[in-house]
């Protein structure tokens, strides 16, 4: 190629980046340059791990939106999250959506806030401020209030007991042959559990021909778990139910399971939630006593996101994808969907976006569509059901959704 | 009411409306709410203060109160459709209910002990809260008719809700603190048992402070859930909110009106200006200088900002009086020539009081027993005895401190043993104490004032029978000091005039003369004269005899807890068995017979 052919391209290029610049600028005036999502997590107290985790999600969500131009239907407006704190307590909570819908007058939507109580309390916020808010919690509350501007993309608490139990039941038929009969709940007296144990007792576990032999609430955190786990060895059920928050509360009841000899799958446990799935478990609980663990969640990194899975290990140091990370990951690209789909950054027409989107399958929440019901739950919504294996929690089911072949507790 | 009053309620009322221009001002919801959040935490505190502050019994459980009544608004409106127009004043009877019924028992218990129980009730109350499902419960959005459900889409119409209560609440415990009310609490803060000798029915006066405190909490409790929208057990009863109510009267300044306004003025802007500006940058920083304000302020000024300002206003204001010696209100002069009351004879006059057969053992101590004597009108008996002779111990059985193990004492005839101290202070016995026991940061008005309640109906009666009895001890001229700067004399002299603002029949002076000088001794030995020249029947305790052979017109010998001699002073101290008991066997013999 001689040099004046260079020059000439070169000069042909300039041009043609001249022209593309002035229209991009044209773009720019008539649209956002920008485009404020909010994250209202806990990002410090007690709850601070939680919504790090949250906080990573997003980030690694907005960044992949970005790079892959943006939100087009804005001229390609970038994408930009807004962090706020929720801190530790609901007023605190209640206080930060306050600031949010306040000073951060722009924001066209927003995910939050963990603790279902705390989602309770800024979502009265929200709504009254007309504020489109996404939420991975999954109290039946959330959504039984008659509002507008929020989204549950979780299965709710009871729904999620509803669609695990025949699947706890199937996988412990087939794997060992023996249909279970009798259960034990052992749970604490926190929202979430309340509500996933009293489903089970009003009717599902009689629905799945399951016999309640022992049922023991307590309350976080526990000093002893010597007699619960006595009435457990007491009755010996097939299966046992175990709902902790607290992760010294799961740690105390494996380590006096393990003690009296009904760990290791002796009596197959069965978690509702995050808790015993988290990170922090391998901190102070061994590997060999979650083995075979299982515990039904609402969300969690599963087949297609190896690439996610990966991307979160290296960037952020997180040893696996939990329900906060991949949530709310979906949640901004959620909200990008419903930007595409109304045209415009102004937060009522979004809201009336999600209200009306229909996006197909979902990608990042188990199962159902990106499709919101007249109350703000996620259609379809499934969850999955994750195996402590090898000191890492894996998604076993829903098979589609499965990155391992769940076993079943050898007795 | 009074010039006086008006003035002192023009800061407040000045404060409450200027409060009110700028919340009205303020267009950022977000500081809407934070403005409306101030007033709540500082009705809160000075419900906390009306009684930890006022009665000096800490509370680490006012969210109970607090609770109930945020629930009492979140349920009413859940399950019956009630608005919380109507649910706050409902919520304010059953916060004044749980007090009284959580008062009843706890009161039981002092100091730490007190505290301490009071901490378990919002714990507990919180698990049954739990039990019940209550876990999560939000009040339904009124789209239709908001006002009505007090759900306001301005915010500053909170903050007037609020700000009206503050007022409200400020009113009522500066009204408190005006009246006897208040008068008892703090002398029941500054010395329970004083306070009950003389006359103050302490369990009833805490009841009402619990009662009135426990309803303001609940009143704005309910506010609160209104606020919040969303009412968990962690958010109402949680241990912050009690400890709310503490940091924020605390820092302010403790047993005042303004301590919980200026605690909550500073306090809950600073901790959210924290949370909004710290607390997405570094998270977690917020409460570190949160509580590193706290702590600085506490060690500066212990009893919180109010008192330390004002300290140091007064300071400057007024520059230190030099140290002049006061004039003695009795002059000594007349103290020498005071006349001789004419001796009576001993077994004339009636009989007012009179001791049967008293006993009374602490484990293997009999420390009083079996003791009858008999006192007359217009009488000064002078019990004496070495130390540990029991006469603390008799005086304590006499005025109700201590439950007799058997015996009788009858006032006019009338069985009055086992009798609680203030039911016997109104039936006329009063008494000082051998250790001082002065309401040290009241005036000494104050002081007397709080004896002359028991027989007073209105505070202007009581204010009148103080000005008489200081007149009578000689302190008119000193009257508006602080007890906390006065002279042993003086508070001897004013212990004396809170025993005789009660206008009682019989007065019991412990150990009056204890720890005085030869002069100053002589000159309350003076006053005591006048006081029973004037009709007064006295019994004195005393351990040097000196002082009293010219005072008293019979005496009543103890030791080990028994009488040995009883008779006029002249036969007493020729006793045998009295110089004995005093100085021992050997100095028997040396004795003038």
């Amino acid at each position: 190629m001689t040099k004046s052919t260079r020059a000439a391209l070169t000069r042909r290029s300039l041009l043609a980046g001249a022209s593309a610049g002035l229209i991009a600028t044209r773009a720019w005036a008539q649209q956002p340059s920008e485009v404020k999502v909010g994250l209202l997590v806990p990002v410090s107290g007690l709850y601070a791990r939680p919504g790090t985790v949250m906080r990573e999600g997003a980030e690694m969500a907005v960044d992949h939106i970005n790079a892959q131009g943006g939100i087009k239907a804005l001229g390609g407006a970038r994408m930009k999250l807004i962090v706020l704190d929720s801190g530790d307590t609901t007023e605190k909570a209640k206080n930060a959506a306050q600031r949010m819908v306040a000073q951060e007058t722009d924001l066209v939507a927003a995910s939050g806030a963990y603790l279902s109580s705390f989602t309770l309390a800024v979502t009265e916020v929200t709504e009254r401020a007309n504020l489109p808010v996404l939420t991975l919690s999954y109290s039946d509350l959330i959504t039984d209030r008659g509002f507008k501007y929020v989204f549950q993309t979780s299965a709710t608490a009871g729904s999620q007991a509803k669609q695990a139990l025949p699947q706890i039941v199937k996988l412990a038929e087939t794997a060992s042959g023996r249909r279970p009969k009798t259960v034990a709940i052992v749970t604490d007296n926190t929202a979430a559990s309340v509500s996933s144990a009293k489903a089970m007792r009003d009717g599902l576990l009689a629905e799945n021909g399951l016999q309640l032999t022992v049922d023991e609430t307590f309350t976080p955190p526990l000093a002893d778990a010597t007699s619960l786990v006595q009435k457990v060895r007491s009755a010996k059920p097939d299966l046992l139910f175990f709902l902790p928050t607290v992760i010294s509360d799961a740690k105390l009841l494996l380590e006096k399971m393990n003690e009296f000899g009904l760990g290791q799958g002796k009596i197959p446990t069965i978690s509702f939630g995050i808790a015993i799935a988290e990170p922090d478990m391998l901190q102070t609980v061994s590997p060999e006593l979650l083995q075979g663990l299982l515990t039904c969640v609402a969300s969690w990194g599963a087949k297609g996101h190896e690439a996610l899975i990966a991307e979160l290990k290296t960037r952020y140091k997180e040893p696996w994808m939990t329900q906060n990370a991949i949530s709310t990951y979906g949640d901004m690209w959620v909200i990008k969907d419903a930007l595409e789909k109304a045209g415009k950054a102004d937060r009522v027409a979004v809201g009336e976006a999600l209200r009306t989107m229909d996006a197909g399958p979902s990608k990042y929440y188990p199962l159902g569509e990106i499709k919101f019901d007249e109350k703000g739950r996620r259609v379809g919504a499934g969850m999955t059901i994750v195996q402590w294996q090898s000191g890492v929690p894996v998604t076993v089911f829903p098979p589609q959704l499965a990155l391992a072949q769940p076993f079943w507790p050898k007795n | 009411m009074t010039m006086r009053g008006w003035r002192s309620l023009l800061p407040i009322l000045v404060f409450t409306a200027l409060y009110a221009v700028v919340s009205l001002s303020v267009t950022n919801s977000y500081y809407q709410l934070v403005m409306t959040l101030v007033p709540v935490w500082a009705i809160f505190g000075l419900s906390w203060n009306l009684l930890s502050g006022y009665t000096g019994l800490i509370s680490f459980g006012h969210a109970a109160f607090f609770g109930l009544g945020a629930y009492a608004v979140a349920l009413g409106q859940i399950h019956f459709d009630l608005s919380p127009w109507v649910t706050i004043p409902i919520a304010a009877v059953i916060g004044g209910v749980a007090g009284l019924l959580i008062g009843f028992p706890t009161f039981r218990l002092q100091g730490h002990y007190f505290a301490l129980a009071m901490l378990a009730y919002p714990l507990a109350i919180l698990y049954v809260f739990e039990w019940l499902g209550l876990q999560e419960v939000t009040l339904p959005i009124k789209r239709d008719n908001p006002i009505a459900y007090m759900q306001f889409a301005d915010h500053r119409f909170y903050t007037l809700v609020a700000l009206a209560m503050m007022l409200g609440t400020i009113l009522l415990t500066r009204k408190v603190e005006q009246s006897r009310f208040g008068m008892a609490l703090l002398a029941i803060k500054q010395n329970e048992a004083a306070a009950e000798a003389a006359g103050i029915n302490t369990l009833a006066w805490k009841l009402r402070a619990v009662t009135l405190s426990g309803a303001i909490a609940g009143a704005v409790g309910g506010f609160y859930a209104v606020v919040l929208l969303v009412v968990t057990p962690q958010s109402v009863f949680g241990m912050l909110v009690s400890a709310q109510a503490l940091t924020v009267a605390m820092f302010g300044g403790v047993g005042t009106v303004w301590g919980p306004v200026i605690g909550s003025v500073i306090l809950i802007p600073l901790a959210e200006t924290l949370n909004a500006e710290a607390g997405s940058r570094f998270p977690g920083i917020q409460g570190v200088i949160y509580g590193l304000a706290i702590i600085s302020v506490i060690l500066l000024a212990p009893e919180g900002l109010f008192w330390k300002v004002r300290d140091f206003l007064r300071k400057r204001s007024a520059p230190p009086v030099l140290a002049k010696p006061d004039a003695p209100d009795v002059p000594v002069a007349s103290v020498a020539a005071a006349p001789a009351r004419p001796k009576r004879s001993p077994g004339t006059g009636d009989v007012v009081l009179e001791v049967r057969n008293l006993s009374r053992s602490f484990g293997g101590l009999k420390a009083v027993q079996d003791v009858s004597f008999k006192l007359r009108q217009n009488e000064i008996l002078g019990i004496i005895g070495p130390n540990g002779a029991g006469k603390t111990t008799l005086f304590n059985l006499l005025n109700g401190f201590l439950r007799p193990g058997t015996g009788e004492i009858l006032l006019d005839g009338r069985e009055m043993s086992g009798r609680k101290p203030h039911e016997l202070c109104e039936a006329g016995i009063g008494r000082t104490f051998q250790i001082m026991r002065p309401f040290l940061r009241m005036s000494i008005s104050d002081n007397v004032v709080v004896g002359a309640y028991v027989r007073a109906r209105t505070d202007a009666e009581a204010k009148q029978l103080a000005t008489d009895a200081i007149a009578r001890v000689g302190l008119s001229g000193i009257a508006d000091r602080i007890a906390g700067e006065l002279t042993t004399k003086e508070l001897r002299l004013m212990e004396l005039a809170r025993a005789l603002a009660g206008q009682p029949r019989i007065l019991l002076l412990d150990e009056t003369l204890a720890g005085l000088g030869h002069d100053e001794a002589n000159e309350v030995v003076a006053v005591i004269q006048r006081l029973a020249r004037d009709g007064m029947t006295i019994a004195i305790i005393e351990h040097t005899m000196q002082a009293m052979v010219r005072l008293v017109d019979s005496f009543l010998v103890l030791d080990h807890g028994a009488v040995i001699v009883e008779g006029e002073p002249e036969a007493v101290t020729r006793d045998s068995r009295v110089i004995e008991a005093y100085l021992g066997k050997k100095w028997v013999a040396h004795a003038p017979h």
